[in-house]
């Protein structure tokens, strides 16, 4: 993380050539957060307080979102399997950052934060999700919806990410 | 559905009054029982380890429901465990070549048969270490390490039962392994991934096989 | 020769009992047990177990030949790795002094080498069908056997080997 060479001015002096993860929130089904963590350092920090609030925002606005379709519903009724709900906001860009957004068919949120010219979100997307899958859906010791404090997940997924982020 | 009573099964009437007294859940409707199906399987038959991994959550969850502490949840987990250790240890010596097909009739056999051919059949791969006490005064205890139980890869235990190693259901397969071999023991799951080897195996367990007295006094007098 | 099996658990409890009689050399496979002796049979098979463990702890091998003898009824064990006993007590119809004619026939003989490995060959068999019961999810360590099926298996065992 060398790269990083000014911390006071945040997430924007991060060297262009190199991509990065910043930052990954887990928001429940009912909008609220249950998991929030940096992978770079020197970002710009929130209270616990404006996660919450951020968390609960942005459910607001997906959910909106979801109906904002100005097409008319394709009516093609499926016997076989139920259509996917519409999915809602995906992305979201900015010049510093992009946030990609990836809802479960659960209705659970993953919100990654990285670089805008990031490659590969997908597939780190499906890694943070299969690492979730494992490491906190089939820990006896997690109660669904709650915060997720697992200390497997959270050496596994800091693992993971470092390994993209050095790549 | 009486107007379906004509259309009968193609086995026809006759058969059926004969086994007229064989009816009820005791018997599949093939006729195929559990005494018609082999004891071998092939080597390369496994399970898959997700679905074992949610059925051994629910198994802790079930465990957890009105325990009184860790102890006691561990003890239930061992419990669990008990029979499918007592029913291993006949099935794996009936698998074995018929040459080595012998009962355990000493500690070290009968812990070698678990890290290696038990640890085998369940996990693929034999266990990590096995070590005597080097402490003088308990000769009758036994140390079984395993680097990453397999049972506990997706499981993290909260801080406030760090105690608890949900490896204690190996345990138990281990204790009923032993018990029925006729070394009674008493083996308890203990993690030990902590400090500088908890880098590496953070989630390392040690299984203290800990032998009663009738087993060491009966080692003593078989003599090596 | 009339024979009578039983399995015994681990806490000297039964599990199985079964009487049968030779379908060897004409044999129709009906026990012919003097009326006044039938009921010792289980004191006798009992009273092996102490034999059967003075020589469990000798050799790992399951099959322990015949390790006792009351008068004229002969016992051989088979103790399987969880410590559960087979016991076959043997009991030759005419007295084994005739042993001039036919002597290694298996019906006739009971301590020829022929009868102890028919009796192994027994053994095996029913070991097999055993660890099948004990396999079942339902059943624990102890308790008794009643699958008709179990008992079918042991009865053709017999039919085949002795």
């Amino acid at each position: 993380m060398e790269q990083l060479c000014d911390n006071s001015l945040g997430w924007s002096v991060v060297s262009q050539n190199k991509m990065v993860v910043y930052a990954l929130i887990i928001i429940n089904k009912a909008g609220g957060l249950v998991y929030q963590r940096d992978f770079a350092e020197g970002l710009n920090k929130l209270s616990i307080n404006d996660y919450l609030v951020l968390a609960g925002t942005f459910h607001g606005i997906h959910a909106i979102s979801t109906r904002l379709n100005p097409l008319l519903p394709n009516d093609t009724p499926s016997t076989t399997s139920r259509p996917l709900p519409p999915s809602g906001i995906e992305v979201l860009e900015t010049e510093n950052f992009r946030l990609q957004c990836f809802q479960t068919l659960t209705g659970t949120k993953f919100l990654l934060f990285t670089e805008p010219q990031q490659p590969n979100i997908e597939n780190i997307m499906g890694m943070i999700y299969g690492l979730y899958a494992d490491y906190v859906m089939k820990n006896p010791f997690y109660s669904l919806e709650m915060p997720v404090r697992c200390e497997g997940w959270e050496r596994r997924l800091v693992r993971e990410v470092r390994a993209v982020n050095s790549r | 559905m009486a107007s379906s009573q004509p259309i009968k099964s193609p086995m026809g009437s006759q058969s059926q009054n004969q086994r007229s007294s064989q009816q009820g859940l005791k018997y599949p409707s093939n006729g195929k029982t559990i005494y018609h199906r082999p004891l071998n399987r092939s080597r390369t038959q496994e399970l898959s380890q997700a679905s074992f991994a949610y059925l051994f959550g629910e198994m802790v969850s079930y465990a957890q429901k009105r325990v009184t502490g860790i102890q006691d949840l561990e003890k239930r987990l061992n419990n669990q465990g008990h029979p499918i250790g007592l029913k291993l240890l006949d099935l794996l010596l009936y698998r074995e070549p018929a040459r080595s097909q012998t009962r355990p009739l000493h500690i070290i056999a009968l812990l070698q048969f678990i890290t290696t051919t038990l640890w085998r059949h369940l996990f693929s791969r034999p266990a990590d270490a096995l070590e005597k006490s080097s402490n003088p005064d308990t000769p009758e205890e036994y140390m079984i390490s395993d680097n990453e139980p397999l049972v506990n890869q997706y499981i993290s235990v909260p801080k406030e039962m760090n105690q608890l190693n949900c490896a204690a259901y190996v345990a138990g397969i281990v204790e009923g392994c032993c018990d029925g071999a006729g070394f009674p023991a008493k083996v308890t799951a203990h993690s030990v991934g902590k400090g500088e080897e908890g880098e590496l195996w953070p989630g390392k367990t040690v299984f203290l096989v800990k032998f009663q007295d009738e087993v060491v006094e009966r080692e003593a007098f078989l003599g090596r | 020769m009339s024979y009578y099996f039983a399995i015994i658990g681990t806490s000297d409890n039964p599990i199985f009992e079964y009487e049968f009689g030779t379908a060897k050399a004409g044999g129709d496979g009906v026990p012919r047990f003097p009326e006044q002796a039938r009921h010792m049979n289980q004191f006798i098979v009992n009273a092996s177990l102490d034999n059967v463990e003075d020589v469990q702890w000798g050799g790992g091998q399951m099959y322990l030949k015949k390790i006792d003898r009351y008068y004229n009824n002969y016992i051989s064990a088979f103790i399987t790795g969880s410590n559960t006993k087979f016991l076959l007590l043997h009991h030759p119809t005419t007295p084994s002094t005739t042993s001039t004619r036919a002597s290694t026939s298996i019906p006739a003989n009971p301590t020829s080498p022929q009868t102890e490995e028919a009796i192994k060959q027994f053994f095996v068999e029913v070991y097999e069908n055993w660890l099948k019961t004990v396999m079942n999810p339902f059943y624990t360590q102890g308790m008794r056997i009643d699958s008709p099926v179990f008992r079918g298996r042991v009865a053709a065992a017999g039919r085949k080997y002795l």
